[in-house]
């Protein structure tokens, strides 16, 4: 059944069993993917997708449901889930369908170019990056994840308040793991590029980073366990950034779960840090012109010289508070409740290049990637004990790469300690980015 | 779900292009998701999962397709779409079907779908009530129950047809407690493959009781040193050191490429002899238990490491190809999105003779890790790391104060040589396990084990 007929259809229906407001939101995907393993397709991804999520107030409170299969059988199944789902929801509080925004921001985050790349072309570039990567260097022994990825989103909200949006987007990511063996020792690097400019992509480069970067880890070294004066790369800073980002959601302030509740207008990081969230960077991955409640989204600043200015909120969130909603309500996907989070979030880079903020240090560790992050983490206290890559830096140089790590330490006051901040932005196959980072101090263990 | 034509026509569309074996996975899941904070529900939701993945093999060469468009035209379309990703003349048409029977492994008394959502809620503000009111410093409790009906079919070119239905439901309880500026969180979060007459009968004074008293006790917590030290870990969930340290390097997803640090070692000891580890898919109604796989093959126990030799590793289809070696019933995927490959399902070590009382008697000075969080691997270098939810210093054999903050390393197989003590009390923890086929649910377990030497992260430094 198309869409339109099933809306049709489904709000008749909805409001024949009672439902005053209704909501549809429609998303519709189409990935392809390719996987190289010494010079031949080892995996091969196509794929058209979507799903419908219904919800709408019944009795003045909100119902939720959600099908992949659209079918007749499926109208009265979601009706008789939101119905009932409604039923057990508090009095208060209560989410709204929205009638809409005084006006909207017509970004364009699709691109034709991108859209009309053939198969055969991606399959060759996958192919040229593991040809060029394996030539580099007789240490590289293999590939893992040398794939290629191209995915195009049609997301589409309407409701019964005359609200109808649409918004497209597309991006194609490359990543290659490198394995690289140096007698009983064994490293991996894990690159990656996102982008929808594919003209704009270089295999020889994206290999070489590649390799470089699995390379500088042969003939690691101990180091004396302590605390040191620690620089984080921009990727491994966006990674640690993207653990705690729900601190900033008003959700999470109202259910208590975040430190930074009754810390508006105070400082609660270093005065070199602001932290904006942009919803229209234009090779974003959080890009978007309405969130998911149809509401127009903007530039918002969260901190602003280390002050913290600003929650993000959704409709229900912001009433809750006393203000206007951001902009930031998000849904997972169809299957998801409308929730608070960030559209493109970062760190405000400043001047200096990685090699300057090396330059600077007298002794401390930088490092280059973290791992268990998603464990080694507490959200709600901020403290974290997470296992790092990285290497050894001494008068303004770096030395050698250093055994396996964790660092520890408290997000809140890592914010506090921060001493530089780098040039370097990057958004490591994510919505959440950072420049390299300076920090005044963290515990370092060294295996 | 779909015709026995139609989805001939599928397999036969598949393999037009001189693939030599195509698949279909058809899937229609129903879910629920509810959440309970401070005692209020904050979200109900229901939801349908219909879609159908289809996939070809010529060789070495692996196509998968999927679509959420159940139309004849849009299944011949979506195969044809996989089959032009090889290049040649039809080779082979499919094997006449033949259903294989056989009976569930897991007996579910209550559907999910059938049981009205009042009385789940009431099991959850039972266990809320009770977190709630194990301490007055506990000031948030959040509970989620998750369930679902699974219903697959799978069919193949060799003729296979087999259906399943997989019935999960898990309960998760989360509590923060708050002292003064501090505020800690404990978890338990028990599921099985059953319905919910298991949420209905989970002896809720002990799981609720377990997450307030994690979050209360870790206010107390000292910063975990760090430094190399003996760790003793308790059994359940404590398996997640060997799921992330051993049981990833085993799957052929890593082991067929040559890019595990297990590969090529079948027969060779790999650990001291006191270690067996498991991975059985037919253990009744446990969380990661299944009846069939993902690509149609029954479930069984496969021993990994017997007495410390390295005696199996986990196949599935695809991989079989490659390592020449049969498939061990361990193709999984989260969804029709996603291939299946090879993954684990209920892993354990065996349970050896030690009671876990002398392990603590009979160690000096080290760390008790009582329960873990998660982890993760690189299957490559054998890398690890996890992070320890709870942990108690030991000293002179006794168990002393209470430690926060832990993140253990290391390297999988280096670590495995060190298991010194397996204790008798063998328990299984739910998780949900993140791999290249999505996220499944895989229960990991161990009795309590002690490893002589592990380096641990921890905030207070040397």
């Amino acid at each position: 059944m198309r869409i339109q007929e099933f809306q049709v259809k489904l709000f008749e229906e909805a409001a024949a069993i009672g439902f005053s407001d209704v909501e549809i939101y429609f998303e519709r995907k189409e990935v392809f993917g390719c996987q190289i393993f010494k010079g031949v397709i080892d995996q091969y991804e196509i794929a058209e997708d979507g799903g419908v999520s219904f919800r709408g107030i019944i009795d003045g409170k909100m119902g939720y449901a959600y099908t992949e299969k659209l079918d007749d059988a499926s109208i009265p199944f979601l009706l008789k889930n939101a119905k009932e789902n409604a039923e057990f929801m508090p009095d208060e509080d209560v989410e709204e369908i929205f009638a809409g925004s005084s006006s909207y921001e017509d970004r364009h985050f699709f691109s034709t170019a991108l859209n009309e790349v053939t198969i055969p072309e991606k399959i060759q570039f996958i192919k040229d990056v593991e040809r060029e990567l394996l030539a580099m260097d007789p240490r590289i022994v293999a590939t893992d994840y040398c794939l290629i990825r191209t995915t195009s989103v049609t997301k589409s909200l309407s409701n019964n308040k005359g609200l109808s949006l649409s918004d497209q987007m597309n991006y194609l990511y490359v990543m290659v793991e490198a394995i690289v063996k140096d007698g009983e020792e064994t490293k991996t690097s894990f690159e990656f590029k996102v982008t929808k400019d594919f003209q704009s992509l270089d295999a020889k480069e994206i290999a070489k980073r590649a390799a470089e970067e699995a390379l500088s880890q042969l003939g690691s070294r101990n180091i004396t366990s302590k605390d040191y004066p620690v620089l984080l790369r921009n990727d491994a800073a966006a990674s640690l950034l993207a653990t705690f980002s729900d601190n900033f959601s008003a959700e999470n302030t109202q259910a208590g779960l975040s430190s930074l509740k009754n810390k508006l207008g105070k400082q609660i990081a270093s005065s070199m840090v602001t932290i904006v969230d942009d919803p229209f960077l234009e090779e974003g991955l959080g890009s978007r012109n309405f969130d998911s409640e149809g509401v127009a989204t903007e530039k918002l600043t969260l901190v602003e010289s280390g002050v913290l200015q600003s929650f993000l909120h959704n409709l229900k969130t912001a009433k809750k508070d006393q203000t206007v909603t951001t902009g930031h309500a998000q849904k997972d996907s169809y299957k998801g409740a409308v929730k608070v989070g960030p559209s493109n979030l970062y760190i405000l880079p400043l001047e200096s290049s990685l090699e300057e903020l090396v330059s600077t240090m007298a002794e401390g560790v930088l490092i280059t990637s973290l791992s268990g992050l998603h464990s080694g983490a507490n959200q709600v206290s901020g403290d974290f004990s997470v296992a790092a890559n990285g290497f050894y830096v001494k008068d303004g140089k770096v030395h050698f790469p250093v055994n396996l790590m964790t660092i520890a330490g408290n997000f809140y006051q890592l914010l506090t300690d921060v001493e530089k901040i780098g040039s370097d932005l990057t958004f490591p196959l994510s919505p959440i980015g950072s420049p390299s980072l300076l920090i005044k101090s963290l515990s370092v263990t060294v295996e | 779900m779909l015709s026995q034509s139609l989805i001939e026509d599928v397999l036969t569309a598949a393999l037009s292009t001189g693939g030599d074996f195509s698949e279909i996975f058809v899937e229609d899941r129903f879910t629920n998701n509810i959440t309970l904070r401070s005692s209020k529900i904050e979200t109900a939701l229901s939801g349908r999962d219909f879609g159908v993945g289809i996939r070809v093999f010529k060789g070495l060469q692996s196509v998968y397709a999927y679509t959420t468009d159940f139309s004849k035209d849009g299944l011949v379309k979506a195969a044809k779409n996989a089959a032009q990703a090889i290049k040649g003349n039809s080779v082979i048409s499919p094997a006449p079907f033949v259903q294989e029977a056989y009976g569930t492994l897991h007996p579910i008394q209550m559907m999910p779908q059938e049981v009205v959502k009042s009385r789940k809620i009431a099991v959850m503000k039972k266990a809320s009530d009770t977190c709630k009111n194990y301490h007055s410093s506990i000031s948030q409790v959040t509970v989620r129950l998750m369930d679902e009906e699974q219903n697959v079919l799978i069919a193949n070119s060799e003729g296979k047809w087999a259906e399943d239905k997989r019935v999960r439901s898990r309960l998760a309880i989360q509590a923060v407690a708050v002292s003064g500026n501090k505020m800690e969180t404990g978890f338990y979060g028990p599921g099985a493959h059953s319905g919910f007459e298991f949420i209905e009968n989970l002896n809720l004074d002990l799981y609720a009781n377990e997450a307030a008293r994690i979050a209360v006790t870790l206010l107390d917590a000292s910063p975990c040193p760090s430094g190399k030290f003996p760790v003793i870990i308790d059994n359940e969930f404590g398996g997640v050191i060997f799921h992330e340290a051993c049981g990833h390097g085993l799957e052929a997803t890593a082991v067929a490429k040559n890019n595990s640090v297990f590969a090529n070692r079948i027969g060779e000891r790999v650990a001291p002899e006191i270690v067996t580890y498991i991975d059985d898919g037919t253990i009744p109604n446990e969380w990661g238990s299944i009846n069939i796989d993902d690509e149609g093959e029954k479930a069984r126990k496969n021993v990994l490491i017997e007495n410390g030799i390295l005696t199996d590793y986990l196949i599935d289809k695809f991989n079989s190809r490659r390592m020449g070696m049969e498939s061990t019933g361990s193709g999984r995927r989260q969804s029709f999105r996603f291939a299946p490959t090879s993954r684990m399902t209920n892993t354990y070590i065996a349970p050896g003779k030690s009671r876990p009382g002398e392990i603590i008697a009979a160690t000096e000075n080290g760390i008790y890790a009582k329960y873990m969080g998660g982890g993760q691997v690189n299957p490559a270098t054998g890398d690890y790391n996890f992070a320890i939810m709870e942990a108690y210093e030991v000293k002179n054999g006794k168990i002393g104060k209470p430690l926060k903050g832990a993140t253990l390393i290391g390297n999988g197989p280096k670590t495995l040589q060190l298991v010194d003590m397996v204790g008798n009390n063998l328990g299984h923890g739910a998780g949900m396990c993140g791999s290249l086929s999505g996220s499944i649910p895989v229960n990991v377990g161990q009795p309590m084990i002690r490893v002589s030497e592990i380096t641990v992260g921890g905030t207070k430094g040397e």
